[in-house]
């Protein structure tokens, strides 16, 4: 099937999308996989999801050999992943989740990530990402901050991109959050202009660009094609699409500077596929058009330079990660976030998801070091010698078991590296939060 | 022969296969695993019997001369290009409009930088390993004088009269200023440490000297390199401008105008735990801007983006309008294209405490590079056309010239300098060691901190266990192939362990080396890296009279009194000749409360007056200190009972250690260009 196109087909109107739920986003009910020939010259459209009522975001292998992609069997059924052998397209079943299983992407090293709506007391309630093996053995929860992540692909250095949103106390918007395979190191990769949403998957292109389509509060059936450089993604967002009419819903790499997007125009009811040369900022010809269906989420049959496959840090047998933060005072001063006063924080608040897991003070140079509970979802104020807040709460963190992380300060321009300081904190023992940590779990911390 | 028989004989020749291949592959397991000292290494024999292989006729075979273009100057018609190439220790003569090489002209060892006098006909080239510049008459192509220097000469300048070439000594951290009448050095001025690069400013009055080390500091302290400024008119040391939490500053330009010095520098992270690579918390790479006015107030700016680095940044250059400076950054393959207006713009519009935070931010290149330009392997010496309409590259390990157009910023051509055809096994691990490729987004190569194979003289927070414990001093790894274990707890028995899977988790928190390419940089770290010869304290291996009282000292088993001296506390017992170690594992009750217990992995010792600081977190500034401040408790040899001219004369000794090729060897001057270059 090498050089055929693959999409996500799906017939009469499209609902309203809701990106909090994924639902007819995420989830596309009643929808197909086909695959397109467009060499012939006759376009021909061979659906390779025949007995499943709904099946959508097809991913293809680095190979070019396989497809993974999420279906419901039958109407009402659990979303579960599926891959498919597109030599003789025998497709066999990998999660077999009681929970929703979606938005599939693979990871080097033969292992793939997905999106599992999830409840429970650290994420309350929403979509995490897992991660397991190809043949859907050894699962392993990857996210736990309360957010919503979804539709995630792998960058080239083998980090997963992912759509995330926070869901608790308050929604945001999504964004693009970066982290590794075994789910540490996530951090702020992309954040849209404000009251935009993220429509589609953010893919890598072969020029160091990162392409997807990004809607505004106007629209939520699509939106506009948006690139941002890998090397410097918060500050070189281009709307390649500004002054075309119409709608753009999914987007993908063709070939170099060339685009396949879902277009709609404003005469158009469906979207249809098209080719768009990113260098000039033009809509091509339609590739394939249906007046009954839309075209969503297209994807080439192609062998692909594989992602990085990075080694991991994480330990099981560890329960805490660590955070070193180099001095709280260090802010941003464009951030419209500072609240208060000019005061100096001199300590800091860390806050789980229903309670605090404690108060330190820092250290002179305003720098902390922490031992935390892994897999815990915290956030963290700064406070001044009053008690008053200074900043914050900031966003969610979490770290993985023996995870290491390190910041510059707190809401600090995100392009700014540490100083080549020794902190005061790191020549004491770390602190261990939660303070009851020891009493709740008797030798266990390590 | 009947079927029946034959199949018998078949079948008894594979029943013999399998009980010959099962075993045998066993064994090779075994053995494969032993030699490694790893459990997933494939068992290919050339792995050890070919590509690492120290026998000589077999290491001729695999192996090959490179030429490694390192600096160039050009003609001042534009013409000829005159190429260092630092490994056949020649000059090599170029056609640049018929890209072709013209002649080679042989030259010291290892040389290192060329410069042309006021009107072309002289060469000057600075030999590093033979303490010399051979002065060549271009005309005829021959060198016709040499010039004595101080140790490891580098960088070259010319005063504005022509009367004086300055010679920047890496080695021995000073600069000799020749009289070019009297073909003497006239005097020899302290420099900061470990200097390479130098440029006279426009007027002709200071010339700068760049460094590559920061000055020693007990870890914790801030990072300071020295510029030194030199009145050219008085040839006296005007200064030393502290550059701040940088190092490795290779080389510096002046604008036309005058108005900026522009120096690469690297901007290490030691001091702060090695907890991630993102976010830049292991390594910078940046330029450093000197402005002639404002009291000449230094900025940094990063060439770093958020997602991508440009290590190991070596030359610079600015064209003659003053619009671009190029920056080879030789640890990626690119130029950096930089447009200078945009500097003075950020120099001009930001305050004092924004241009601070400039030297750590990310996004400040976005406002000044205006392109990264792909080259071959390792990018070094720079050097433009005299109209600055070209400009040119060596490419270190592609034997190649590029050549870029400065206004298009395209690359125009290539000049193949004639070396060899083949890559090599041990070739290929050199570029691997040079290039980054193989950290998280390119952030530093081996040879970051490793800069020429060695060390940087820094002390690293590993971050093992916990932040804040088991500082480490950066080792050398230079002729390691036969000191194993490796790290200072020889946990590692193999550089194949060393650099496998944990080196990737631990440092480059990438993917790993595949199996070819850590064969390639086993081979290369334990075949291809030379000591420099100690020409500063053991020139021909006669040693002087302190260094033989000191020979006595090392070699004693009693004390002043008398009295025997342990055996295990004898110098001899743990570093004997010719690598100066035992390979064994010793408590030298140099263990720090925030070390985790552990025997130290006795290290080598040649060559060890060159790889200062000393002990495994560095902590001892000389080698006299190991025993004055460090180690009173006589427990890292028997000491305190040497008078101060003893200890005086033990150190002098341990100074003249050279390779250990010498130790072994009738031959007793130091050539340093017997081996194949890799």
């Amino acid at each position: 099937m090498e050089g055929m196109i693959v999409f996500t087909q799906v017939t009469g109107d499209l609902q309203d999308i809701n990106y909090t739920t994924g639902d007819s986003w995420r989830y596309i009910p009643d929808s197909r996989i086909v695959a397109l020939n467009s060499n012939k010259s006759e376009e021909t459209i061979k659906v390779l999801t025949e007995g499943f009522y709904s099946a959508c975001s097809p991913v293809i292998s680095y190979d070019g050999q396989n497809m993974i992609f999420a279906a419901q069997k039958r109407t009402n059924d659990i979303w579960q992943i599926w891959e498919m052998n597109l030599e003789n397209l025998k497709a066999r079943q990998i999660t077999f989740s009681t929970e929703n299983c979606i938005d599939p992407a693979y990871l080097p090293g033969g292992r793939l990530v997905y999106s599992k709506f999830t409840t429970n007391k650290t994420v309350k309630s929403g979509h995490t990402l897992f991660t397991c093996n190809i043949d859907g053995s050894n699962i392993r929860q990857i996210t736990y901050n309360p957010h919503a992540y979804f539709a995630s692909t792998i960058l080239q250095d083998g980090r997963i991109l992912s759509i995330s949103r926070q869901l608790y106390p308050d929604q945001r918007d999504g964004m693009f959050m970066v982290l590794r395979p075994d789910g540490s190191k996530e951090e702020l990769f992309y954040q849209g202009l404000k009251g935009s949403d993220l429509h589609s998957r953010g893919w890598e292109t072969n020029n160091g660009k990162i392409i997807f389509i990004e809607s505004n509060n106007n629209d939520r059936k699509g939106g506009n094609i948006i690139s941002i450089d890998y090397n410097r993604p918060l500050h070189s967002r281009v709307d390649l699409s500004s002054g075309i009419k119409g709608d753009f819903y999914a987007i993908n790499s063709l070939q170099e500077d060339k685009l396949l997007v879902s277009y709609r125009s404003p005469d158009d009811d469906r979207y249809a596929l098209y080719e768009f040369d990113a260098e000039n900022k033009t809509l091509g010809q339609a590739i394939y058009k249906d007046k009954n269906y839309n075209v969503l989420e297209a994807v080439v049959v192609k062998k692909q330079e594989r992602p990085k496959n990075l080694p991991s840090e994480v330990n099981m047998s560890v329960n805490t990660g660590i955070l070193l933060c180099q001095d709280i005072n260090f802010t941003d001063e464009q951030s419209e976030e500072i609240t208060s006063s000019t005061s100096k924080a001199i300590s800091i608040e860390v806050m789980g998801i229903d309670s605090s897991l404690g108060i330190v003070e820092v250290e002179k140079d305003g720098s902390f070091y922490l031992k935390v509970l892994a897999d815990t979802p915290f956030r963290i104020q700064t406070m001044d010698e009053n008690g008053q807040v200074v900043y914050g709460p900031g966003s969610w963190i979490y770290l993985r078991p023996n995870e290491r992380r390190g910041c510059v300060g707190c809401h600090e321009d995100k392009e700014q590296v540490p100083k080549n300081r020794q902190a005061l904190s790191t020549m004491k023992d770390p602190i261990i939060l939660p303070t009851q940590m020891k009493e709740i779990h008797k030798n266990r911390v390590h | 022969m009947k079927t029946s028989k034959l199949i018998v004989i078949f079948g008894v020749i594979v029943v013999l296969g399998l009980l010959v291949y099962f075993p045998g592959r066993k064994l090779a397991r075994a053995h494969v695993n032993e030699i490694t000292a790893v459990t997933d290494h494939p068992l290919s024999c050339t792995s050890c019997h070919v590509y690492i292989s120290q026998n000589k006729l077999i290491s001729k075979m695999v192996n090959a001369d490179y030429l490694s273009p390192l600096n160039m100057a050009v003609s001042n018609d534009g013409s000829k290009l005159y190429v260092v190439a630092q490994d056949i220790n020649e000059l090599i003569v170029v056609d640049v409009e018929k890209s072709e090489v013209l002649n080679k002209i042989k030259v010291g060892v290892h040389p290192h930088s060329v410069i042309l006098n006021e009107d072309g006909s002289i060469a000057y080239v600075s030999n590093q390993w033979s303490d010399n510049v051979s002065v060549i008459d271009l005309a005829a192509s021959i060198v016709v004088d040499t010039l004595k220097t101080g140790n490891g000469p580098s960088g070259l300048s010319i005063s504005t009269n022509g009367k004086f070439l300055y010679v920047v000594n890496t080695f021995g951290s000073d600069l000799s200023v020749i009289d070019l009448a009297t073909k003497e050095e006239k005097k020899r001025l302290t420099t900061g440490k470990d200097p390479t690069g130098t440029e006279l400013s426009p007027d002709g009055n200071v010339l700068y000297v760049t460094s590559r080390r920061a000055n020693f500091t007990h870890y914790g302290e801030p990072l300071i390199c020295d510029m030194t400024l030199v009145n050219a008119n008085t040839q006296k040391v005007i200064k030393y401008t502290p550059i701040e939490s940088a190092h490795i500053m290779e080389n510096i330009a002046f604008t036309p105008s005058g108005d900026l010095a522009m120096m690469t520098l690297v901007r290490p992270k030691n001091l702060i735990p090695t907890l991630q690579v993102e976010g830049g918390w292991m390594m910078n790479h940046g330029v450093g801007i000197i402005e002639q006015k404002n009291e000449g107030k230094v900025v940094q700016l990063l060439l770093d983006e958020p997602n991508a680095y440009y290590p190991d940044p070596f030359d610079i250059v600015i064209t003659p309008d003053g619009k671009k400076a190029f920056v080879s950054s030789s640890g990626v393959d690119r130029i950096s294209v930089i447009s200078i207006d945009s500097i003075r713009t950020i120099l001009a519009e930001s305050s004092p405490e924004k241009l601070k935070n400039f030297s750590n931010n990310l996004g400040i290149s976005s406002r000044f590079v205006i392109k990264r330009i792909a080259t071959g392997a390792n990018p070094k010496g720079l050097a433009l056309s005299p109209n600055g309409k070209r400009l040119y590259v060596a490419e270190q390990l592609e034997d190649k010239i590029a050549i870029i157009n400065t206004e298009s910023l395209e690359t125009i051509g290539s000049i193949n300098l004639g070396g060899p055809i083949r890559i090599t096994v041990a070739r290929k691990g050199r570029r691997l060691f040079n290039n980054a490729g193989h950290t998280f987004q390119n952030q530093y190569a081996c040879y970051t901190c490793h800069p020429d194979e060695h060390e940087d003289g820094l002390v690293y927070n590993m971050a093992g266990k916990d932040m804040g414990r088991n500082m480490t001093n950066t080792q050398s790894l230079r002729e390691i192939g036969e000191t194993a274990p490796f790290k200072w707890n020889g946990k590692n028995q193999t550089v194949y362990k060393q650099d496998g899977m944990r080196f990737s988790t631990v440092l480059t928190r990438t993917e790993q080396f595949s199996y070819k390419d850590l064969d390639a940089i086993v081979s290369y770290i334990m075949t291809g890296i030379k000591y420099p010869p100690n020409l500063l304290y053991n020139p021909n291996g006669e040693l002087t009279e302190s260094q033989l009282r000191g020979k006595v000292l090392f070699d004693r088993s009693m004390d002043n009194f008398g009295n025997n001296i342990p055996e295990n506390n004898r110098c001899i017992t743990c570093h004997p000749p010719p690598l100066y170690t035992n390979l064994e594992l010793a408590d030298v009750s140099t263990l720090a409360t925030t070390d985790d217990p552990i025997l130290f992995d006795i290290p080598h010792l040649n060559n060890i007056y060159s790889s200062a600081p000393y002990l495994h977190d560095g902590r001892a500034e000389t080698l006299e200190e190991i025993w004055t401040v460090y180690g009173q408790d006589d427990k890292h040899g028997f000491v305190n009972d040497m008078t101060k001219i003893q200890l005086n004369d033990l150190v002098e000794y341990l100074k003249s250690f050279r390779g250990p090729e010498y130790e072994n060897s009738d031959s007793s001057i130091q050539q340093a260009s017997t081996y194949k270059s890799n």
